[in-house]
């Protein structure tokens, strides 16, 4: 393939073949930084190597997160929405807000949430186990995400299902099959906000042990939040912590069942499971970008970048970097070591990573004791986005136990 | 050399004890302490080996 052929726009071909990986090696190789034209812009940076993800990610003021975090182009009025999220800020706004809720992800609190992550994934396996089949995507992989987030954020049982649905329109904004119309997204989060609300409202006469109660308390130099940073705040948590980790157990199924000799492996070794779930990870990479935008003229690799322009890193293209990674395109469930970037580096790292390590290792744990000969039984089929690594649905059948 | 952690950007990954014990610990209530602050040459690789694993890029290496 080559460098003029790439076109990073083209949803469909997402939607019909997955992440380019062909075009990223190219890139990789031929143009690590490279200017990707688009039809009513300047185009924008396509940044492909592992050091250079690092290098910007490195840099919050230079390479900022408040012009917005995909890759197109956002309206100005759009912007101080955009800026009230944890993912629009910068240092040292940015330190202040994460710091409210930090405590709650960090190992050693996640580490005690085993025990129930675990009774939450056998709920969900034995109730499809009989069945003999199921469609992976929404009867398992994203049901373990979706109810411990609920749980962790304070949403009860039985409005799980609502968070889901507009957690799936809010994420699936270039997907006809999850927004009807290009302002769907927005009615999403909307309806998002006015739930938020209620639950705050509802937390702040009777607090509980969860994030809503931490959030409605909470002060940043002395101030409270205003009602539309909690609901930013809510959202992007709800979001987060929800469609990035099905998407991971989807793809990490998905990548077993293409993989039989590494499947029966871990099958047999269960204790490989650690370096196999930093492998799915690697091998997924289920947020596919993010953007920055220079603060300054700059230059990475020698080329040129200037104030205002946008730069945007592929993190799937990184784990695959030949200079990190011997045998990038092989999957290994025993790689070491494997200092993927799935969860980004530096100031934005992942909030989430330790959760969504215990869930994704006890989902396998329980999948492959439960679930002994699954195999696909119809066709895959994936998010149409260039943002999010997704799998929409996918038929698996299985051996009754 | 010198150990230098950026407190404010700090998360309780543990990763740097994980890879350099002699130099960090996380306590059980999440606070990092920094053990070695001037280590000796014999620990700069697993010191430099923290610095580019931190989950965060919280820690750097200062001149003594």
């Amino acid at each position: 393939m080559r460098v003029d052929e790439i076109d990073l726009l083209d949803l469909d071909a997402f939607a019909a073949r997955g992440f380019p990986h062909d075009a990223f090696a190219t890139l990789r190789r031929e143009a690590p930084v490279y200017r990707h034209p688009e039809p009513n812009g300047p185009g924008f940076w396509v940044i492909s190597k592992h050091s250079d993800v690092i290098h910007v990610s490195k840099r919050p003021l230079l390479f900022s997160s408040m012009q917005g975090i995909n890759l197109q182009l956002v309206a100005a009025e759009e912007l101080p929405t955009i800026q009230t999220m944890m993912l629009g800020m910068d240092p040292p706004k940015h330190s202040k807000y994460r710091r409210l809720v930090s405590g709650a992800f960090t190992p050693r609190t996640i580490a005690q949430l085993e025990p129930h992550i675990r009774q939450i994934a056998r709920r969900i396996v034995d109730e499809v186990a009989a069945k003999g089949e199921c469609e992976f995507v929404n009867e398992i992989a994203a049901e373990l995400p979706l109810q411990v987030i609920a749980e962790f954020l304070g949403v009860p049982d039985e409005e799980r299902g609502r968070i889901f649905h507009l957690s799936n329109r809010l994420i699936g904004f270039d997907d006809p099959e999850f927004q009807t119309s290009p302002d769907d997204g927005k009615i999403a989060a909307t309806e998002m906000w006015l739930y938020a609300n209620q639950l705050a409202r509802a937390r702040r006469t009777s607090p509980r042990d969860d994030i809503v109660s931490v959030l409605v308390s909470a002060e940043v130099e002395g101030e409270k939040l205003s009602e539309l940073e909690f609901n930013n705040f809510f959202l992007l948590l709800a979001v987060a912590g929800n469609e990035t980790t099905r998407n991971l157990i989807s793809g990490g199924m998905l990548a077993l069942l293409e993989h039989p000799r590494e499947l029966r492996r871990l099958q047999s070794d269960p204790s490989l499971l650690p370096t196999a779930v930093e492998e799915m990870l690697r091998w997924v990479t289920p947020v596919a970008h993010f953007r920055r935008t220079a603060t300054e003229d700059t230059a990475i690799r020698g080329q040129r970048i200037a104030a205002g322009e946008r730069v945007v890193m592929f993190y799937p293209s990184a784990n695959r970097d030949e200079e990190v990674f011997r045998a990038p395109e092989r999957f290994d469930i025993t790689r070491t070591p494997n200092d993927h970037l799935a969860f980004g580096i530096g100031q934005h790292f992942c909030l989430g990573s330790q959760l969504a390590r215990l869930e994704i290792r006890i989902m396998f744990e329980e999948l492959l004791r439960r679930l002994p000969e699954i195999e696909l039984a119809g066709s895959v089929r994936r998010l149409r986005s260039n943002f999010i690594n997704g799998i929409k649905s996918m038929p698996v059948r299985f051996s009754l136990d | 050399m010198k150990v230098i952690v950026d407190f404010d950007l700090c998360e309780a990954n543990a990763v740097c004890m994980a890879t350099a014990p002699e130099i960090f610990r996380v306590d059980e209530n999440d606070m990092l302490h920094i053990l070695i602050e001037h280590p000796g040459e014999n620990l700069r690789k697993k010191l430099e080996e923290a610095v580019r694993l931190c989950p965060r890029q919280a820690i750097s290496i200062g001149k003594d």
